[in-house]
C-alpha cells in the first residue's frame, strides 16, 4: 500500500487548486484521508481520534518517523470533546509550568494552518476576562504581572476600554456584578475545533498514518506488565505501544490495562444561538457568571459554561443550563434578550485533582496515557501531540510535561491550575 | 376576488393575488392593518403572517440566500420557511411566514445591499463554482499575515439579521407546571389525545406552534372542517385541557422535565413554561419534505403544504401557472386548490407513475419546468410533494431511536425504546383516515392518563403504521439541499468523496441541516445523498443527533425575571444613611468605608471601632460527633475545645491547599457554631454536608446554616470593653471572660445573643451575634452608648488594613489555588500526629520537601512607596520568586507594609529583594516577620 504520498500532486491546497478545481469540476478533490483495512499488528495505537490521539499520530509520523500507527476511534474523528468544546484558545495562565506549556500551544496553533496546509481558521480577536469584584480583580492583576514576565501579552484595562472593545457589554456601575475590569489577553481568540481535528487527521494520513473510524476498544491486552495489543470491535491488534488519548473515557480506557486514573468524569455544557450581524469580536468570559461567550464567523454566538455539579457521562443538554446561561449572558450583555437559542449539547470533562493534565507513562509498560484535561484539552492539542509523540518515541516524557505525569500523585507534586483554568476560557 | 389596496404604483407594481372568502381562512377581513416592507407602506388583514401579506400584495422575492446571494421566495409558507426570515424594527430572524403582521410593524429582507432587488453580492453565484463545500479550510492558508483580513470579509457575510445595542424592553417570564399529561401538537391526534386524557380525569396542557389548533385539518375539504370545528368545540368545552397555540415544547429532558416557549400571552414577549409532566404525548404531525433538483430554490418552487395554507388559509393565489409534482394524495389535493384558487394548472407529473421535475429555469423566479420526459413547461409556480419527514426530536430527546422504514420512505418511532412516561400519536406514528387518527390519539390519551396515574384499565392501542410512498430525495441533477445554509447536493457528494463520509462529518464539513431551521425540512435528504454516496442504505447512514432546542427560544424567556438577590445585613440602612461607600463582596454589599479608612484604623488602635461583619459565614453545629467533624476538616485538633472556649482554624482541601478559615465556639455539652469566611459561607457548607453525607453518614452531626439568622457586629479597639460592658449582663472582665472565649447573655436588651472575644483587628475585642431583627437596633445602641468614648463605625477597608498590620492573612487573597497550608505560615496549627484530616498526606510531603513558598512580611525600603498587589519579586536572574499579596499604607507606622509569599531561598527576615511594579519600575523591599504590629499580642489579650 502506498501510503506515504504526502501532499504531493494535486491533493494540496490553495487559492489556485480551488479555482482549478472550480474549471475542472470533474477533477475532484481526493480524499483527506484514506480507509484501511485494520492490520493484525501496529508499532502504536493510539486510542481516540480527537485532537490529541490525532496530533500526537501526526506528530509521531512526522517528526519521529514511525510510520505503522493507528488512531482508533468508537465513532467518527472528532466526535468527542474535540467537536463539542467552544473552541477558545489562550495562553494567560498563571502557573510558570501552565504558562510556558500553552504559550507553545498557542504557538503552534498560530502556524498550524501552514503546517498542515488547511486552514483553521485561528481568529486571534483577543480574549476579556471579566472581573466583577476586588478579588478577581486581584487575580487579574496576578495573571498580568506572571504573563508578562514570561513574554505573554496580558495586561489589566477598565470599563472605558473594555466598552470600546465590546460596545455591548453594560459597563455601567449600578448592575448586579458590576464590570470592574478585565484581564485582556490579545493573543486569544477562537479556531475552527473539526478543521484542527480534520487538518491532524489529513496530516497523519499524508505520513502513513490509518485511521480507524467505528472502531471501539474493548480489551488491552498486557502480559507481564507490558502492553502486547488492542481488542477491538473490528479484531485485535498486536502493539507494543498504546496511547490513551481520550476524554470521558479516560478511566474506563485505563481500566483495560489495569491502570487506575484519579479522574472524574462531569458533563461540559454549551449551547449556540441563531446568527446575527457581527458585533461582538472578543471572546469575552466572565468567571463570576460563569459563562464565556463569543461570535462565529457565521454569526452565531456559542456560550459555555462551568461544568455540571454533578459527576455523569450524560452527553444530555439540561433546560437548567439554558436558563442559567442566558440569565448571565443578558446580565453581561442585557440588548441581546431577543437573540434565540437554537442548540444546545453537552461534552465529558474528565477532571484531576488538581486541574492540570496526566501525561506519559504508567506502570503498565508501553501503556502511556494523555488524559485527565477538564475543559482547557483542546487548548492543548498541539502541544501534547508534540510531547506525547516525543514521549511515545524515547519512552521517555520531554521536560515540558514532565510536572503532568501520573506519579505526581503518589509523589504530592500537584500543579494546580484551578485558579486560571476552573472556569477560565 | 376583493383586492387589498397597496400604495405601490407604477409599471411593475405587482397584481393582488388576494382571493375571494375561503371556507377556511384565518383572516379577518373586516379591517386592515399597516405595515412597512423595506420601507414601503403595505396593509395586512389581521391573521395574516408577513409572508401572507407580501406574498398577496405579490411580492415573489423575500430575502437572499446565504453564500450565492440567491433570491428566495416562500418554500413552507410556515415557521420553518427558510425564504422568509425577517429583520422586524429591532429583532432580527423573524420567522416572517408564522409571525403576525402587527399595526406599524417594519419588516425588511435580511441579507441583502443595497437592495432586495438588485444584490451586489449576487456575484457570488458567478464565482460558485469556485466557492464549493470548505473552500474556506482549502485556501487563505497563506501568505499567514493575511487572514485576518480574509476573516473580515467572511464574515460580512453573515446571513442574519442584526441586533442594536439598545433595543426596546422587552416583558419575559417564567411558569411553573405540572400536568398530568402533555401534548406537543394541536393537530387532530393532539387534540383527540387530550380530550380523551382529560375525559379520564388527567390535568392536560395542549400545545400548538401554529395560531390555531387544528393542524392539517385548517387547510382541508368541508369533512375536515366539520371535524375539526367537531373537535375544537371539545376542546374549548373541557376544562381539564389548558390550551396553549403559538406555543412550542422545545425540549423534553430527564424525567419528562419538558421545556415550553409561549408566545400568546398579551404583555410577554416569550414565557418559558417548566412543566413536570406525568406523560409527555408527542403528536407533531409530519413535516413536508422538499425534493432535491437543478433550481429547486428558485422564487416560484413551493412545497404542497405552502400551496395549500396560502389558499385555504390566507387566501393568497400562490401563482398563475402551475405544474405539479405529486407522490401522495396530499399533493392531488393541492392541484384541486390551485384549480379553485383560479390557478392554471399546465401539468401534473405523477411520481407515483415515475413521472417528474428535473430542472426549474428562470432567473429571480421560477420561469419554466423541465420533466424527466423532456418536456419543458412554462410556468411560474412548481408545486412539488415528494414525500413526509417525521419531526422525531422529542422522541429522540427521550431516549427513542426512530426506524427507517424504506417502503414509506420515513422515519417512524420505535416503541420497544420509548420510556413509558412518553408515548406518540397521529401521523408521526403512522398514516390513516382523520377518523382512524382520532380512534388511535383517543386510545393514547387514555394510556396517557393511565400512566400518569389517574387509574382506569389498560388501554390497547390500535396499530397504526406508516402507509407506503416512493422514496423520492433528488433529481440527481443537482439543486439544494439546504436553504439556510445554500448547501447544495453536490456539496454532500463532494464532501463524502473527500473522506467526510459519515453523516455526522458531512453536517460538520458542509453545514448541512446547522442553520436555523435545524434540518428538520434538510436531515433526510442529506442522509439520502450520504447514503446514496457511500453506497450505504439510509437506515445503515442514520440521521444526526437531534438535540434540543426544537424551536429556537429567546434569550430573555429563558433568562426569565431577573432573579439576582442582593444580601445586605439589617444595619445596612443606617449604613446607607452615614455616607458608607458601598462594597460589591460577592451576594453581599457592604461598607467599604465611611469616608476615610486611615481614621477608622487610628479609631479603632486608640479608642473603639465597630464593624458590620453579618456577612460572615455561621454554622450551628449539633449533635456528639461534632468534635470528629472538626478533626476530620480543620488541620487542628478539637477534641478537647471545653465549653465556652473558642478556637482558630484552618480548613484545607484534598490538596493541601488552604480553603477556609475561622473560629469555632463551643456553646453547649453537644453545641457549636461555627463561622467561615465571608466569600467562604456556602462553600463549606456544602463541604461540611458533603462529608457527612458521603462519607460518614454514621456521625451524629446536625447542621444549619445561620448566617443570615444573625447579625454580627465586631466591637474593637481598647475602649471595646467598657462600651460593650454598658450594653450586657455578660461579665466582661479578663477573669470571668479572657481571651479566645465564647459567651452568650443579653445585649441592648436582646437576649440569646453570642459573644466571642477574638482578634482579628490584633485589639481587644468582642464579636457579638445578635438575632438578626434585633441588629440595627443593638448597632444603634453601640453608637448611641459609645458617643462619649468617640465609637467609630469602620468597613472593609479599615479592617483590611488593621488584620495586615497584625500580619493575619485572607485567605483567597495572601493565599491562592495553590498555597499549602505549610506556605500560609500555619505550621504550629497543623497536627499531623492527627489519625486523619482533608489533606493530611499532601501536607506530610509538602514538609517533607520543604521547599514551599512563604508568607512573609514585607516592608519597601521606600516606606512611602505602596507596591501594587500582585507585583512580582525576582529573583536574581529576574525570574518570578513570588508576589506581594497584601499592601497598604498602615496608619498605625506611618509606613507601606505588606504580605508576600515568595520562595523559600528568599523568605529569612532581613532579606532584601527585588520588586517589579506594574508600571515597570522596580523597588527594594525587606522580609519581614509577618506581623507588623504588636508581634507579642499585648493589645488583644488585655
Amino acid at each position: 500500500m502506498s501510503s506515504n504520498n504526502g501532499h504531493g500532486g494535486h491533493s494540496r491546497y490553495s487559492a489556485w487548486s480551488l479555482v482549478r478545481h472550480g474549471l475542472t469540476p470533474k477533477s475532484g478533490w481526493p480524499r483527506a484521508w484514506r480507509e484501511h483495512d485494520l492490520e493484525s499488528s501496529y508499532d502504536a495505537v493510539i486510542i481516540g481520534g480527537g485532537v490529541h490521539g490525532l496530533a500526537t499520530a501526526y506528530y509521531l509520523a512526522r517528526d519521529h518517523g514511525m510510520r505503522k500507527v493507528a488512531v482508533l476511534d468508537k465513532a467518527y474523528i472528532g466526535s468527542g470533546g474535540s467537536g463539542r468544546n467552544t473552541a477558545i484558545l489562550r495562553s494567560n495562565y498563571l502557573t510558570p509550568e501552565g504558562v510556558r506549556f500553552y504559550d507553545r500551544s498557542v504557538k503552534l496553533y498560530e502556524h498550524l494552518a501552514a503546517d498542515l496546509n488547511y486552514n483553521v481558521m485561528f481568529s486571534q480577536r483577543g480574549h476579556l476576562t471579566l472581573a466583577h469584584n476586588d478579588s478577581s480583580l486581584r487575580t487579574m492583576h496576578w495573571r498580568t504581572e506572571v504573563n508578562k514576565l514570561q513574554g505573554v501579552d496580558s495586561s489589566v484595562i477598565g470599563p472605558d476600554e473594555i466598552k470600546k472593545l465590546v460596545p455591548y457589554l453594560d459597563t455601567s456601575a449600578d448592575t448586579r456584578y458590576p464590570i470592574l475590569g478585565a484581564l485582556y489577553h490579545p493573543p486569544g481568540g477562537i479556531v475552527r475545533h473539526d478543521a484542527v481535528v480534520w487538518g491532524y487527521a489529513r496530516g497523519a494520513d499524508a505520513h502513513g498514518v490509518h485511521i480507524h473510524q467505528q472502531t471501539e476498544v474493548t480489551g488491552i491486552d498486557v502480559s507481564h506488565g507490558r502492553v502486547t495489543g488492542v481488542q477491538t470491535n473490528r479484531g485485535p491488534i498486536s502493539t507494543p505501544v498504546v496511547l490513551n488519548a481520550t476524554a470521558g473515557w479516560a478511566t474506563l480506557i485505563s481500566d483495560m490495562a489495569g491502570v487506575s486514573m484519579p479522574v472524574q468524569t462531569f458533563p461540559l455544557q454549551a449551547a449556540v444561538t441563531e446568527p446575527v450581524r457581527p458585533f461582538l469580536d472578543t471572546v469575552v468570559v466572565s468567571g463570576t457568571l460563569h459563562v464565556y461567550v463569543s461570535q462565529t464567523d457565521r454569526g452565531e454566538l456559542v456560550f459555555g459554561a462551568s461544568v455540571d455539579p454533578f459527576a455523569s457521562y450524560s452527553m444530555r443538554g439540561s433546560l437548567e443550563f439554558t436558563e442559567g446561561i442566558a440569565g448571565h449572558v443578558l446580565e453581561l450583555m442585557p440588548a441581546l434578550h431577543r437573540m434565540k437559542l437554537l442548540r444546545q449539547w453537552a461534552g465529558l470533562c474528565d477532571m484531576t485533582p488538581d486541574y492540570s493534565p496526566i501525561m506519559g507513562p504508567t506502570p503498565v509498560e508501553g501503556f502511556y496515557v494523555d488524559v485527565g484535561w477538564g475543559t482547557y484539552g483542546f487548548k492543548a492539542g498541539p502541544v501534547s501531540g508534540e510531547a506525547m509523540a516525543a514521549t511515545l518515541a524515547s519512552g521517555k516524557p520531554p521536560e515540558i510535561i514532565s510536572a503532568f505525569g501520573l506519579d505526581r500523585f503518589t509523589d504530592g507534586r500537584l500543579v494546580g491550575e484551578k485558579g486560571a483554568a476552573a472556569v477560565g476560557h | 376576488m376583493s383586492l387589498l389596496p397597496t400604495t405601490r404604483r407604477g409599471a411593475d407594481a405587482p397584481v393582488s393575488m388576494r382571493l375571494g372568502p375561503q371556507p377556511g381562512e384565518v383572516i379577518d377581513r373586516r379591517r386592515t392593518i399597516p405595515f412597512t416592507w423595506n420601507g414601503e407602506d403595505h396593509r395586512a388583514f389581521p391573521g395574516d403572517t408577513i409572508a401572507s401579506a407580501l406574498a398577496a400584495a405579490g411580492v415573489r422575492v423575500f430575502s437572499r440566500s446565504y453564500k450565492y446571494h440567491r433570491p428566495r421566495g416562500l418554500l413552507t409558507a410556515d415557521y420553518l420557511d427558510p425564504g422568509a426570515f425577517f429583520q422586524v424594527g429591532d429583532e432580527p430572524n423573524v420567522r416572517g411566514a408564522h409571525r403576525l403582521v402587527e399595526p406599524g410593524m417594519e419588516v425588511s429582507s435580511q441579507n441583502t445591499w443595497p437592495s432586495l432587488k438588485y444584490d451586489v453580492k449576487a456575484v457570488n453565484q458567478l464565482a460558485g463554482r469556485f466557492l464549493a463545500t470548505g473552500f474556506y479550510y482549502k485556501t487563505f492558508i497563506k501568505p499567514e499575515p493575511l487572514w485576518p483580513l480574509y476573516e473580515k470579509v467572511l464574515r460580512r457575510f453573515v446571513h442574519a439579521g442584526a441586533i442594536t445595542p439598545d433595543p426596546g424592553e422587552a416583558f419575559y417570564d417564567h411558569r411553573h407546571a405540572h400536568p398530568d399529561v402533555l401534548v406537543a401538537g394541536g393537530g387532530p391526534a393532539g387534540m383527540a389525545a387530550a380530550l380523551a386524557a382529560a375525559r379520564a380525569g388527567a390535568s392536560v396542557m395542549l400545545v400548538e406552534e401554529n395560531h390555531q389548533l387544528g393542524g392539517h385539518l385548517r387547510w382541508g375539504d368541508a369533512a375536515d372542517l366539520a371535524a375539526l370545528g367537531e373537535l375544537r368545540a371539545q376542546v374549548a368545552a373541557e376544562t381539564g385541557i389548558e390550551v396553549l397555540t403559538d406555543s412550542v415544547v422545545t425540549g423534553r429532558y430527564d424525567d419528562n422535565w419538558v421545556g415550553i416557549a409561549q408566545r400568546n400571552l398579551p404583555g410577554v414577549a416569550e414565557r418559558l413554561i417548566k412543566a413536570r409532566a406525568g406523560t409527555l404525548v408527542v403528536a407533531p404531525g409530519l413535516i413536508e419534505r422538499p425534493y432535491v433538483f437543478a433550481g429547486n430554490d428558485l422564487p416560484g418552487v413551493m412545497l404542497s403544504t405552502a400551496v395549500r395554507r396560502l389558499v385555504n388559509l390566507y387566501a393568497v393565489r400562490p401563482g398563475q401557472r402551475a405544474v405539479v409534482m405529486s407522490a401522495n394524495p396530499e399533493g392531488d389535493l393541492a392541484v384541486a386548490d390551485l384549480e379553485r384558487a383560479g390557478v392554471e394548472v399546465a401539468a401534473v407529473l405523477d411520481a407515483r407513475e415515475r413521472r417528474g421535475v428535473v430542472r426549474a429555469h428562470g432567473r429571480g423566479g421560477l420561469r419554466a419546468v423541465e420533466t424527466n420526459e423532456g418536456r419543458r413547461i412554462e410556468a411560474d409556480l412548481l408545486v412539488t410533494a415528494t414525500g413526509w419527514t417525521a419531526p422525531t426530536s422529542l422522541l429522540n430527546q427521550s431516549g427513542d431511536r426512530p426506524v427507517y422504514e424504506p417502503t414509506a420512505a420515513r422515519f417512524r418511532p420505535d416503541p420497544a425504546r420509548m420510556p413509558d412516561n412518553v408515548l406518540a400519536a397521529g401521523e408521526i406514528v403512522g398514516d390513516a383516515t382523520v377518523e382512524a387518527i382520532v380512534e388511535h390519539a383517543d386510545a393514547v390519551g387514555r394510556e396517557a392518563a393511565r400512566r400518569a396515574g389517574r387509574g382506569g384499565p389498560a388501554v390497547t392501542i390500535p396499530s397504526l403504521a406508516p402507509r407506503p410512498h416512493p422514496e423520492l430525495f433528488t433529481a440527481g441533477t443537482g439543486g439544494f439541499v439546504d436553504l439556510c445554509e445554500d448547501v447544495s447536493a453536490k456539496d454532500i457528494t463532494t464532501a463524502v468523496a473527500e473522506g467526510y463520509d459519515s453523516v455526522e462529518l458531512v453536517k460538520r464539513y458542509t453545514t448541512v441541516t446547522m442553520g436555523p431551521t435545524q434540518g428538520k425540512l434538510e436531515t433526510v435528504n442529506a442522509v439520502a445523498l450520504v447514503a446514496a454516496a457511500t453506497g450505504k442504505s439510509i437506515a445503515e447512514t442514520g440521521t444526526t443527533t437531534w438535540r434540543p432546542v426544537y424551536a429556537p427560544v429567546t434569550l430573555g424567556a429563558l433568562a426569565g425575571r431577573p432573579h439576582e438577590p442582593v444580601r445586605h445585613s439589617p444595619m445596612q440602612p443606617w449604613h446607607d444613611r452615614h455616607g458608607a461607600t458601598p462594597l460589591v463582596a460577592g451576594q453581599w454589599i457592604r461598607p467599604e468605608h465611611y469616608g476615610d479608612p486611615a481614621a477608622e484604623v487610628r479609631a479603632v488602635r486608640t479608642g473603639v471601632g465597630i464593624i458590620d461583619v453579618t456577612p460572615i459565614g455561621k454554622l450551628d453545629l449539633r449533635g456528639p460527633d461534632v468534635p470528629k467533624l472538626l478533626n476530620l476538616l480543620y488541620v487542628n485538633k478539637w477534641s478537647k475545645l471545653g465549653l465556652g472556649r473558642v478556637r482558630y482554624g484552618v480548613m484545607c482541601a484534598e490538596d493541601g491547599v488552604v480553603m477556609d478559615d475561622g473560629v469555632t465556639g463551643r456553646l453547649g455539652e453537644d453545641h457549636y457554631l461555627m463561622s467561615t469566611t465571608s466569600s467562604g459561607a456556602a462553600t463549606v457548607w456544602e463541604w461540611v454536608e458533603n462529608w457527612l453525607q458521603t462519607a460518614h453518614p454514621d456521625w451524629q452531626v446536625h447542621v444549619t446554616p445561620v448566617t443570615t439568622a444573625y447579625a454580627s457586629i465586631n466591637i474593637a479597639g481598647p475602649r471595646s470593653r467598657e462600651l460593650l460592658g454598658r450594653l450586657t449582663d455578660v461579665d466582661l472582665s479578663a477573669d470571668a471572660f479572657g481571651y479566645m472565649n465564647v459567651r452568650q447573655g443579653s445585649v441592648a436588651g436582646v437576649d440569646d445573643c453570642v459573644l466571642w472575644r477574638i482578634g482579628f483587628t490584633g485589639e481587644l475585642s468582642y464579636e457579638i451575634h445578635v438575632p438578626a431583627s434585633y441588629g440595627l437596633h443593638v448597632w444603634e445602641q453601640l453608637m448611641a452608648r459609645g458617643a462619649d468614648l468617640g465609637v467609630t463605625p469602620f468597613g472593609v477597608e479599615a479592617q483590611r488594613i488593621l488584620r495586615l498590620e497584625k500580619g493575619h492573612f485572607i485567605v483567597a487573597q495572601d493565599t491562592d489555588g495553590l498555597t499549602q497550608g505549610y506556605t500560609a505560615g500555619i505550621d504550629g496549627l497543623i497536627k499531623l500526629d492527627k489519625d486523619d484530616f482533608v489533606g493530611l498526606p499532601e501536607l506530610r510531603w509538602q514538609r517533607e520537601r520543604d521547599e514551599h513558598a512563604h508568607l512573609v512580611g514585607v516592608r519597601p525600603l521606600d516606606g512611602s512607596i505602596v507596591p501594587p498587589e500582585a507585583s512580582q519579586i525576582l529573583d536574581s536572574s529576574g525570574g518570578i520568586a513570588g508576589r506581594i499579596t497584601s499592601s497598604r499604607m498602615s496608619p498605625t507606622l506611618g509606613r507601606s507594609i505588606g504580605l508576600a509569599q515568595i520562595d523559600r531561598e528568599l523568605a529569612a527576615v532581613g532579606t532584601r529583594v527585588t520588586v517589579r511594579l506594574p508600571d515597570g519600575r522596580d523597588i527594594t523591599v525587606e522580609i519581614t516577620d509577618a506581623v507588623h504590629v504588636d508581634p507579642e499580642g499585648e493589645r488583644q489579650r488585655v
